[in-house]
């Protein structure tokens, strides 16, 4: 089964006056398990997959499939329950609850999803170690650097075991050296728990990472590459 | 473009920046301003309400009497009618109308009932200008002169004695030598009044009828005069009481009532108040929304500093601001109060709690008196206040540091 | 303490100087509620005490009619064995027995039509403040001695003094000629012109023998222990009157309609007041919670990303909301109950109250404080906060995750 698939999907946002293709008709399928990035310059339509794929938001026309389920017809509600329990998202930065604590902002997301009490404080604690961030469990955003900020929120992004991670842009706000941590986190999550990812980015080193390389340009697909083949 | 022109064109177009707190924060201060002026209407409406029955149901806006009559209100106090130098100013311009009268305590006695009352002798004629009982009559006939022998009673004293239009009562009252004197009166009219209880205290005759029953040729207890406005009798209260001289009391209606006298002065604390507290209970909006505007410009704030801005600027455009924001609140609250009071100018019908209004001296219609001082007032008190409560906000806004408020995030 | 608790409080804390500004409007408005309608409730029992204590009474047992058309004839048969039956029966010792009737009342050289009140010397001061307001003299003490006392200003009209004498003339009951002689034993001042201009009293028994009452009064007036308990006390009266007899019991309503229109007509003009205060509290907390929800946007976008539905999001400000609104609430209850609590001990004034007096108004006030005026006017400002919240909460429903997180 594969983690997500795209069939034909076209979208057009309006800029001004302006109508901007943001998706020309794309389709791509990532395999249960992928590790994808996509590349493509500003505007290029990257952002716009992600959201889409994520069920952020909707499409003009063709079909997204996530997991096997097909969501680009869900209401709002039905929409909202799938990102709570199948996709993860990690966001440029700042895309913590700077009121909350590290854990908080895990736990949070479980209370959502309904994980009792007991087991919420437990599964957190073991993501957060399981990311590395063992002893800085009760600290809040502020008093984190970048890169243990985008660690929180990768641990929230896989609180509830979900079938696929998008990360937009996840090191755009890092220094190299964290963000190269940052891809190990992605590459070590991706073998031990199996979790899929799709990394929209432009820096060459996280590209390093991905087994398969998506190129897009204009709102379409231009290139798409098996780098373990290569 | 000089700097206050830069100024108020900034703070206009900041105003606007946040239109959704700006348009909140402005209907709250128009509903503010519209409850500041409506409510003091309201408040006048009803103290000018009752002054207004009040000297019209017999006082007059200047009473002359003799100097022992109010202390003892019989007809052992009297003074002669009015002589040619009194009548002179009675004559002048600014007397409306002028009447004179006889009072006595009496006793009303029908076949079934007495009461006691008060038994005013009048001239019709000249009455009708100064008080309102011959509007207010609801059955029969007023008087038609001062030998007239009919009798006029109020509408609760007619019930209480039991008596009617056409019926005979008999009064009785005291002559100066205190010998009881009676006298057969047919009922020929009855009134209403705005406050009911006068019905009870006031009957009317013919003022010779009652000064031959009396035995007092033509003397008189009182004269009523009514001047053209009752806020104004300073001059023509001096006119008279030089005219009459030390023989006679020369009174003003607020000395006459001092109840109302008081009323009136407690009606502009009590309006004062009612601003002041509306105010503070907008100022709390006003100071969060121009912390909150300041708050969210830090950035900008510092980067115009930075250009060379002084902080005096900064401090004048925040100010401009709230100024602005008040303003914009006083003319739109003004036209609602205004649009209001214009459609209650015919008066608010209270006659469901008509005696609860009587215990407090009030008529059954309420009528809403705009005063341009009470405006002028609450415009006042919301401008220097709203500056006052502006100045914290915009104090802070001009002593950021130009650095420190541009690398704030 | 759950996470959304914990969130929600700290949410509001995020900016202090913003949430005590709130707070404080909730606080001042609070107070200034519990403080006027204090006031008010404390100035209306005033207000229906001065004007039932001196003559009206709680309940007056009378015959059918005589309220409306108070004739002579019109009376209570055996009013002193009814008074003291009554009395017995409900173990009440404030209640009296009188009689009324108009009469001229005349001193050497002056003649005054005045209420003449027969009343009970030993249970009259009971339930009237009349015999505690005696100025001059004392007041009666015999029920069948030919004496009187008058109020001040009715003296100074008759030019009378204590020891004169006054002749009495009325209509007696059966229609005869009543006439009699008495002598002002006292002088009592009430400080309301209206009684004291044209109301004298004279004891019972002497009364019914001077208008040929033949052991007939007027009324039987009756005190309940307070204002609440009257309905009460006006059942089981209604209960002990002999039947067949024509006695009614009215109640002080009743009596006097005026009093409860006036604290109606008072009431409307209050309402409206608090109701301005209240909108623009509600205004305050509207702004308030707006500027939080719209600066918020972005983190909403994220949330909202993560999978929580605008509903919860909603839910998330009226939570912070309420805990606003509690805060108010609580400081506004304990700060105003403490100042009230002052002014319920000292009282306070304000000039030209003490003219008030003609209208039955107390000179000074002392507020009422209890758990009816301290608490709902907090708790309708903390529900008009709660309402005033719906808006930024509904807009909520309109965001979208993208543009949201596109937000600065």
């Amino acid at each position: 089964m594969h983690a997500v698939r795209c069939i034909d999907v076209r979208k057009i946002y309006k800029q001004g006056d302006e109508d901007v293709i943001g998706l020309n008709g794309v389709s791509i399928e990532v395999e249960e398990g992928g590790f994808v990035c996509l590349r493509s310059p500003s505007g290029g339509g990257k952002t716009t997959l992600l959201n889409v794929m994520g069920g952020l938001d909707r499409p003009d026309s063709g079909e997204i499939w996530i997991a096997g389920k097909r969501i680009d017809n869900l209401s709002k509600a039905p929409l909202a329950r799938m990102r709570l329990h199948r996709i993860g998202f990690v966001f440029q930065a700042y895309n913590l609850i700077p009121v909350l604590t590290a854990r908080e902002n895990v736990e949070f997301v479980m209370q959502v999803q309904g994980v009792s009490v007991v087991d919420r404080k437990k599964r957190s604690l073991e993501i957060l170690s399981e990311v590395g961030l063992e002893g800085l469990e009760d600290r809040r955003p502020a008093k984190m650097s970048g890169g243990q900020q985008q660690r929180v929120a990768v641990a929230r992004a896989i609180a509830s075991n979900p079938a696929i991670v998008l990360a937009d842009e996840p090191t755009a706000n890092l220094d190299s050296n964290t963000a190269r941590h940052l891809m190990e986190l992605f590459v070590e999550l991706n073998q031990h728990r199996g979790t899929t990812f799709v990394i929209a980015t432009h820096d060459q080193m996280v590209m390093g990472y991905a087994r398969r390389l998506i190129r897009m340009l204009d709102g379409k697909l231009v290139e798409d590459i098996d780098q373990e083949a290569v | 473009m000089g700097t206050a022109s830069i100024v108020l064109n900034l703070a206009w177009r900041n105003l606007w920046r946040n239109y959704r707190r700006t348009v909140i924060m402005l209907m709250a201060v128009v509903v503010g301003v519209w409850a500041m002026i409506f409510m003091s209407a309201m408040m006048r409406g009803m103290v000018d309400g009752m002054l207004v029955d009040s000297i019209r149901s017999l006082p007059g806006h200047i009473q002359i009497h003799n100097p022992n009559f109010r202390d003892d209100p019989t007809v052992n106090n009297l003074f002669p009618s009015p002589n040619e130098n009194l009548i002179a100013v009675l004559e002048q311009e600014d007397v409306v109308a002028w009447s004179s009268r006889v009072r006595v305590p009496a006793v009303v006695m029908s076949e079934r009932n007495s009461r006691g009352i008060t038994l005013v002798g009048i001239d019709p004629v000249a009455e009708v200008s100064v008080s309102s009982v011959a509007d207010d009559m609801t059955e029969g006939q007023f008087l038609s002169g001062t030998e007239d022998t009919g009798l006029i009673l109020g509408r609760r004293l007619a019930e209480r004695l039991e008596t009617e239009v056409g019926k005979r009562v008999v009064v009785l009252t005291q002559d100066p030598s205190n010998e009881i004197v009676d006298r057969g009166f047919r009922v020929i009219g009855v009134y209403e009044a705005q406050v009911a209880s006068t019905e009870e205290i006031y009957a009317f005759a013919g003022r010779s009828t009652l000064q031959m029953l009396l035995g007092i040729g033509g003397q008189v207890s009182e004269i009523a005069v009514l001047g053209a406005d009752y806020r104004d009798t300073e001059a023509l209260h001096h006119r008279i009481n030089t005219a009459v001289g030390n023989r006679l009391e020369v009174l003003p209606w607020y000395e006459l009532n001092r109840y109302l006298s008081s009323m009136l002065g407690m009606m502009d604390g009590f309006v004062l108040i009612w601003i002041v507290v509306i105010f503070l209970a907008l100022s709390f909006g006003l100071v969060n929304t121009l912390v909150m505007s300041v708050f969210e410009r830090v950035r900008e704030i510092g980067l115009m500093m930075a250009l060379g801005m002084k902080p005096a600027v900064i401090l004048g455009q925040i100010i401009a601001e709230s100024l602005m924001l008040l303003g914009m609140g006083l003319l739109i609250g003004n036209v609602f109060a205004w649009a209001t009071i214009q459609q209650l100018r015919e008066g608010i019908d209270l006659s469901a709690v008509s005696e609860g209004l009587e215990m407090m001296g009030a008529g059954s219609v309420l009528t809403p008196s705009l005063q341009t001082s009470d405006v002028v007032m609450a415009t006042v008190v919301v401008l220097v206040l709203g500056f006052l409560a502006s100045l914290l906000p915009a104090v802070r806004a001009s002593r950021y540091h130009p650095v420190d408020a541009i690398t704030k995030v | 303490m759950s996470i959304t608790f914990r969130l929600a409080w700290r949410n509001i804390w995020r900016q202090p100087r913003r949430t005590w500004l709130t707070v404080g409007a909730l606080v001042f408005s609070n107070i200034l509620l519990i403080f006027l309608i204090s006031v008010q409730l404390g100035t209306y029992l005033m207000m229906i005490d001065n004007t039932l204590a001196p003559l009206t009474g709680h309940l007056q047992v009378q015959y059918e009619g005589y309220k409306d058309d108070q004739r002579i004839h019109q009376s209570v048969p055996a009013v002193r064995g009814l008074a003291a039956d009554i009395r017995e029966r409900l173990s009440l010792e404030t209640i009296a027995a009188r009689g009324a009737a108009f009469a001229l009342t005349s001193s050497e050289d002056r003649t005054y039509g005045v209420q003449i009140i027969g009343v009970e010397p030993e249970f009259e001061p009971r339930i009237s403040t009349l015999p505690g307001l005696i100025r001059e003299g004392r007041f009666l003490d015999d029920i069948n001695a030919p004496e009187i006392v008058i109020g001040a200003v009715l003296a100074r009209n008759l030019r009378v003094q204590l020891g004169d004498e006054l002749t009495i003339l009325g209509s007696a009951r059966d229609g005869s000629f009543a006439a009699t002689v008495v002598r002002v034993v006292g002088i009592f001042e009430s400080g309301v012109v209206e009684l004291d201009r044209s109301f004298a009293e004279m004891p019972l028994g002497f009364f019914q023998d001077t208008f040929v009452m033949e052991g007939a009064g007027h009324t039987v007036v009756i005190n309940a222990q307070d204002l609440f308990s009257v309905s009460t006390l006006q059942q089981q009266v209604q209960a002990l009157l002999p039947d067949m007899e024509g006695l009614v019991v009215h109640d002080w309503n009743d009596l006097q309609p005026g009093l409860r229109q006036a604290i109606q007509a008072d009431l409307v003009g209050a309402w409206f007041m608090y109701g301005v205060l209240v909108i623009l509290v509600a205004f305050s907390v509207l702004n308030t919670q707006l500027m939080s929800v719209l600066e918020r946007t972005r983190e909403f976008g994220i949330t909202m990303s993560l999978g929580l539905t605008s509903g919860r999001l909603g839910w998330l400000i009226m939570l912070e909301t309420t805990m606003i609104g509690l805060l108010g609430l609580g400081l506004g209850v304990s700060l105003g109950g403490l100042v009230v609590y002052w002014f319920t001990v000292n009282g306070f004034a304000y000039p030209g109250l003490e003219l008030a007096a003609q209208f039955n108004l107390p000179d000074r006030i002392y507020p009422n404080l209890n758990s009816i005026s301290l608490l709902v006017g907090p708790c309708v400002v903390f529900l008009a906060s709660l309402i005033a919240a719906v808006y930024p909460a509904a807009r909520l429903h309109f965001l979208q995750p993208v543009q949201a997180m596109k937000a600065a």
